[in-house]
């Protein structure tokens, strides 16, 4: 049997094809790229690269501190955030929220935290409450309840509808239901969504370091100022254990929670 | 006065699905439906408890009415005894949902021991055989003080020794003076449990009779009616 003919490419595949090879020559163009620019770079990163070995391990005992640190802010940026995502999430998850005006408003409070990323939210508290890291716990708190509220909202509208139709013919409120049916259901998702947070958001606060609110970041920071690209490397190498053993911690927890 | 339906009807999408049903169960009886699926009796059910708003007709209800669902819809991670507090929802402030108090658990305890399921109560829902979960659904159902109680297919997953044993239980809650109303699958069970039986074909009554004057022939047409 002959298989059916292939259609000949409709023209708008060519304009679509056009369009993309257009916006790529443009996103060339704007953003300097230039692939003769790295080559010819080379003597300046062989420079770096020549300051940076061995590394200073000198200051390893900040670097860890500082890591601490880190691991500080992105812990409080995830668990403070618990209260206002539980809340905003409940509300703006369909199943549970009571009423569509209170959906749509907690819906959009998400939205805006969600798309405010937290190295603005941290500029913004560190002119508030200065260098450190308070202003970036109060930037992953902001930014996190955002993604978590939405993820957590999400998972609530998945559970089974049978236990919450069963408690509404028992006579149970919205409130009672999402406290007694979806919850208890989403529990373990809730949790899991929470470590994967927990996991970027330590990784978010090494970012957020770097302008200004404090931890290892900031370090890296300072050693890129003072030119001292063999303690930034120390630095580096901390981050990056640091960052395997969350992710590690993590997944860990979260394969024990899905058995 | 149990649970009174009289003339409903219901369309979804401008197809016809309750052609004016009436039905009423006195408290103490145990009444069974059967028909084929696609009959309605589904639709009946959720217009009495109000899942469904009904086109036209009436269910009275006296005491309040409880549902019990074929997919049981238990909250498999939470203890038996959470589940059936659950069922006093409708008479607690949000503030004592939270946690429930001493005396509606005692409550619950009393309604598990009337399902025979006391020894289970601090077990998760999920990890109960299917009987022991739709006895727990059931205690769920006492612990909302209803006095009629509307099954939908409630034994229908469950193997044929739980089945009997679900089946005799909303019998022996009939006894006490509930009014229970129970979908089957099983007409010998209906026969043997139930007080009278309807016979509902394409969103009509086609038949009501006691139990004892079940009629073999009127019971097998309702299944070849959807044929
Ligand atoms: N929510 C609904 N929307 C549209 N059609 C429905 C809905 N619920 C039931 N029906 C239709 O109504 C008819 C009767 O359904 P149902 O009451 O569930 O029957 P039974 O329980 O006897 O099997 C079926 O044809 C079904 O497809
Ligand atoms: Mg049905």
């Amino acid at each position: 049997m002959n298989p059916p003919t292939r259609k000949a490419p409709s023209p708008v595949a060519f304009i679509v094809i056009a369009v993309l090879v257009g916006v790529h020559v443009l996103a060339w163009q704007g953003t300097g790229f230039s692939p003769g620019a790295l080559v010819e770079g080379w003597r300046g990163m062989a420079d770096f690269l020549d300051q940076a070995f061995p590394p200073d391990l000198g200051v390893l005992g900040d670097s860890l501190d500082a890591a601490v640190i880190t691991l500080y802010i992105g812990l409080l940026g995830t668990t403070f955030s618990i209260p206002f995502a539980l809340l905003l999430g409940v509300l703006a998850s369909r199943v549970t929220t009571p009423n569509s005006w209170t959906y749509q408003i907690a819906r959009s409070i998400l939205s805006v935290l969600r798309s405010v990323p937290d190295v603005v939210f941290a500029l913004i508290f560190v002119t508030a409450v200065g260098l450190g890291p308070f202003a970036g716990v109060l930037a992953l708190v902001f930014h996190n309840t955002g993604v978590m509220g939405k993820l957590w909202a999400e998972a609530m509208e998945e559970t089974d509808p049978g236990p919450r139709e069963a408690l509404r013919v028992a006579g149970a409120s919205g409130a009672q239901t999402a406290v007694n049916a979806v919850l208890p259901a989403v529990l373990p998702q809730m949790v899991g969504l929470l470590l994967y947070r927990f996991d970027v958001n330590v990784r978010s606060s090494l970012v957020l370091g770097l302008v200004g609110a404090g931890g290892i970041g900031f370090l890296i920071n300072q050693s890129i100022k003072l030119f001292r690209f063999d303690q930034m490397v120390t630095h580096i190498i901390v981050v990056v254990i640091v960052v395997v053993l969350v992710d590690q911690f993590s997944a860990y927890v979260r394969r024990k929670l899905a058995t | 006065m149990g649970i009174q339906i009289t003339g409903l009807r219901k369309s979804f999408a401008g197809k016809q699905v309750l052609a004016g049903v009436d039905l009423t169960v006195a408290p103490g009886e145990f009444v069974a439906v059967l028909g084929a699926n696609g009959s309605g009796k589904s639709t009946v059910l959720r217009c009495a408890v109000g899942l469904q708003r009904p086109d036209s007709g009436t269910v009275d209800i006296d005491g309040g009415a409880a549902m019990v669902f074929q997919q049981i819809h238990l909250v498999g991670r939470r203890s038996a005894l959470d589940n059936v507090c659950s069922g006093a929802l409708g008479r607690l402030k949000l503030r004592q949902s939270l946690v429930f108090s001493r005396d509606i658990r005692r409550e619950a305890m009393d309604c598990l021991d009337r399902v025979g399921l006391a020894d289970r109560a601090g077990d998760r829902a999920g990890r109960l055989s299917g009987g022991q979960q739709q006895r727990v659904a059931i205690a769920r159902a006492l612990c909302q003080r209803a006095k009629v109680i509307l099954a939908d297919e409630p034994v229908s997953a469950l193997d044929p020794s739980a089945a009997e044993q679900v089946v005799s239980l909303l019998a022996s809650l009939a006894e006490e003076g509930l009014a229970v109303l129970a979908v089957l699958h099983q007409p010998e069970l209906a026969q043997r449990f139930a007080h009278r039986i309807v016979g509902l074909n394409q969103g009509k009554v086609a038949f009501e009779t006691t139990a004892a004057a079940m009629d073999t022939q009127a019971v097998n047409s309702l299944y070849e009616g959807a044929r």
